[in-house]
């Protein structure tokens, strides 16, 4: 099926990378003059010459190995933004908005009040009022950077390091948020659209949550697990100042333990076999990261670009990160990972499968989930406009010039699909796997060798619900047993419910305190434009948090 | 009780035809070219011509084999007789109406041959298998039809170039430029082995199909060519494959006539 006569949305990307028509076969190699034309390996060279020099041990030589750049270096248009960087700067070594994506999402854990203020009321016999929350809050916004609050001879952070570290509130009671200290709330009828914030306060409902940012180099230093510790530690002081209570009564183990264990970390923890704690990119639910992508808060009238920057998040944490460095290690996979964010061409095949859903069923949901030939119709149709776009615009086909990142656009193009006509993840992840083996059976060729095991059972499990075959999508994730393994997948995966979700006008994907906690304006990175944000970390406009200058002489 | 006939694969259009003629053994390939077993072997690089064949272990007849059912009624190859070592070879396919493509190249091996192992990526098919034997079906697989000069690679390492552009000869990209075309024979020509070592001589592989007979051979289905949505039976197979796998993992009680 041809697409629509309206200009292709990768057009502009693939004419900025290559000078033929997209439509051409033919072009001219070995003449660009090797990784001489990049201008980031040329800088990365003269830098790597002069560490060699003052090391005295060799660096860097492009010159070794394969000859880079025989043909034309292209350069990668950050999807739906004018921003174009280089390769090199979508690698999440060198790109500090990538990184602070991930500080952002480690340093944070959820932590409920109620506990501990049915604990200081009914079991210490204090009285907790708005007064005392905000004398809590403003304790607790000491602690949690790194000052010291009981022991008079302690040692403390210098503020410069963590100036990212503070601790906000929330609740669906608005009669509370409206008596505690603006400073310290993230106020969810300012921040959301009035439909959406309406269901997340029922679905809240009248608790009251800290969103507890650690600072990122805590992080850093130490791990994923050691958020919660850090965040109950610093919890715990607040509360003995701010109630005045006694350092050593064992109420006190109270805060502590609601910290560590009445709370919600963003991932959870790992099988041994992975060793990894909790907080850990591995852990992390899909639905989970579906809401902590902002961007159908910020753009409501927009499900697509939200789909879309779940996506590209999910590329930078899942596919760079983690499976590229937490679980294979070396020089990553950006370039595989890149593919589903760059150049607008899984947003061409979104932005069509969307057309295509309005066109045929009138809107998004209204296509029955039980009507399975309809169903793999639609996918049919999806997937079969997304390869053939690789087909009849060969600059498409060399921009994703690997089969594993044609395999995941496609799939996540027609898995999207599924979701958003129905309403329901796991439709989408079924349409997934008929994109997988119709792609094979048509070209004869799909992804690397994993594509084989993941690729080729998941029909068999995506509407599995026995426990050692499937989840609903929403609470799969990376530690899900089939997809540990096998990059470029979890981008693609980690849109397929937030399709799903935004298509049904839902407020959140899976956990409506984690869809608030990252609204909020005070974090480093902004969630709700992934691609901007990575786009200035490639452009060197990004600044994160964290930075060791501040202790650093000269 | 009828004998069971093997149909190795779906469909009525040009590609699920040649499918079908790759993976029937019964069928001979054509013989396109005849590249001579010393330049093989040169291409693939793992021994001199004429150089004895490394051995891993003793020749079966010599070794103690623990008693056992299926080595008794299973025949080594060759090779595996000898002790030699398992080596490679590794073919890129061209998405550009490359006469076969990567899951083809499996599914012939697998029906046509005995003793290799073979591992499927997007551009690249590796087979492997003990050397003597590997050699013969090296030269095999480069004489007959299923090679094509400029839209096939001979590639151990950096092997990226299947989905990129042809260059202005309408060769196949490969950053190590291990063939190159010579513009007075009109021919392909080796001049690297297959992980970019410069060969001693060149090693001519003949002159690339047209573009009009490529569409003919080719396994591969595409918009520009014939579209898999053309070929109903094909399309039918892969919805029905997706369908029972599906079922069989969540409501298996609803296989019916299937």
């Amino acid at each position: 099926m041809a697409g629509k006569a309206k200009e292709k949305l990768f057009m502009e990307a693939c004419k900025k990378k290559f000078k033929e028509d997209p439509t051409d076969m033919e072009t001219k190699y070995y003449c660009y003059g090797g990784w001489k034309q990049s201008k980031s390996k040329v800088e990365f060279q003269k830098s790597a010459d002069a560490i060699a020099k003052k090391r005295g041990v060799p660096m860097m030589n492009e010159d070794i190995g394969v000859p880079l750049g025989q043909r034309l270096m292209m350069p990668y248009q950050l999807s739906h933004t004018d921003i174009y960087v280089e390769a090199d700067d979508l690698h999440c070594i060198n790109n500090p908005a990538i990184q602070q994506a991930w500080d952002d999402i480690r340093r944070t854990i959820l932590v409920g009040l109620d506990s501990p203020h049915a604990t200081i009321e009914k079991r210490l016999g204090k009285e907790v009022t708005p007064e005392t929350i905000n004398t809590y809050l403003e304790s607790v916004n000491h602690t949690m950077p790194g000052g010291a609050i009981v022991q008079e001879h302690m040692a403390e952070c210098n503020p410069a390091l963590v100036a990212d570290s503070y601790v906000k509130v929330f609740s669906g009671d608005d009669e509370l948020i409206d008596e505690i200290d603006p400073r310290f709330v993230i106020d969810i009828n300012k921040l959301f659209p009035k439909e959406q914030a309406k269901q997340l306060k029922q679905a809240i409902g009248k608790t009251l949550t800290q969103a507890v940012r650690v600072p990122t180099m805590v992080g850093r230093l130490m791990d994923g697990a050691t958020v919660s510790r850090h965040a109950a530690m610093q919890i715990s002081m607040a509360f003995i100042s701010a109630y005045k209570l006694a350092a050593g009564e064992a109420a006190i183990a109270d805060f502590a333990y609601a910290a560590k264990h009445q709370s919600i970390n963003m991932g959870t923890m790992m099988p041994a076999r992975r060793a990894r704690g909790p907080n850990e990119p591995g852990g992390i639910p899909f639905g989970f990261f579906a809401d902590m992508v902002q961007s159908d808060r910020v753009y409501p009238d927009d499900p697509g670009r939200a789909v879309l920057e779940t996506v590209g998040l999910g590329a930078a944490v899942f596919d760079q990160i983690y499976l590229g460095g937490y679980m294979s290690g070396g020089v990553g996979f950006t370039q595989y990972a890149s593919a589903t964010y760059t150049d607008n061409i899984l947003e061409d095949y979104v932005y069509h499968a969307i057309d295509t859903i309005k066109d045929k069923y009138g809107g998004f949901c209204k296509l029955d989930p039980k009507n399975y030939d309809e169903l793999l119709k639609l996918g049919d149709d999806i997937n079969s406009y997304a390869l053939e776009m690789y087909e009849r615009y060969p600059a498409v086909m060399e921009t994703h010039f690997g089969g594993s990142q044609r395999a995941t656009v496609a799939a996540a193009a027609t898995g999207v699909a599924g979701a958003m006509a129905t309403g329901i993840a796991d439709c989408g992840l079924n349409c997934w796997y008929l994109s997988m083996l119709q792609h094979k059976e048509r070209t004869g060729r799909l992804g690397f060798y994993g594509f084989d095991l993941q690729d080729q059972c998941g029909s068999a499990n995506s509407f599995a619900y026995r426990s050692d075959e499937g989840l609903p999508m929403e609470v799969r994730g990376p530690n899900y047993p089939n997809y540990a393994m096998n990059v470029g997948h979890l981008s693609g995966y980690s849109g397929i419910p937030k399709a799903a979700h935004v298509a049904r006008g839902d407020a959140f994907t899976a956990n409506p305190f984690i869809r608030v906690a990252f609204a909020d304006p005070s974090l480093v990175f902004d969630f709700a434009n992934v691609t901007k944000e990575i786009g200035r970390g490639g452009l060197r406009e990004f600044v994160p948090a964290g930075e060791r200058t501040a202790v650093i002489k000269g | 009780m009828v004998a069971y006939k093997r149909q190795f694969y779906p469909g009525t259009t040009s590609p699920a035809k040649n499918r079908r003629r790759y993976m029937d053994p019964k069928i001979n390939l054509k013989k396109l070219r005849d590249v001579s077993m010393d330049d093989v072997v040169r291409l693939m690089g793992h021994r001199n011509p004429g150089e004895a064949y490394k051995s891993i272990h003793p020749p079966i007849e010599e070794g103690k084999e623990p008693d056992c059912p299926i080595r008794k009624l299973v025949t080594p190859i060759d090779g595996a007789k000898h002790g030699d070592r398992v080596r490679y070879i590794q073919f890129t396919d061209s998405v550009y109406f490359a006469p076969i493509s990567p899951y083809q190249r499996a599914w012939m091996y697998l029906s046509r041959y005995r003793g290799l192992d073979t591992g499927t990526l997007s551009g690249r098919q590796i087979i492997e298998m003990r050397e003597r034997d590997l050699e013969k079906l090296a030269k095999e697989l480069i004489d007959d039809e299923t090679f094509d000069p400029a839209l096939t690679g001979i590639r151990g390492a950096t092997v990226h170039g299947h989905a990129c552009r042809l260059d202005e000869h309408g060769l196949m990209f490969d950053a190590w430029q291990r063939y190159v075309w010579d513009a007075d024979k009109k021919e392909v020509v080796y001049v690297k082995d297959q992980v970019a070592i410069p060969l001693d001589r060149k090693i001519y592989v003949g002159k690339p199909a047209s573009m009009s007979d490529l569409k003919k051979r080719t396994t591969i289905f595409r918009a520009d060519g014939v579209d898999m949505r053309d070929d109903k039976e094909v399309t039918m197979y892969g919805l029905r494959i997706h369908k029972l796998r599906t079922l069989g993992g969540f409501q298996p009680f609803k296989f019916k006539g299937e």
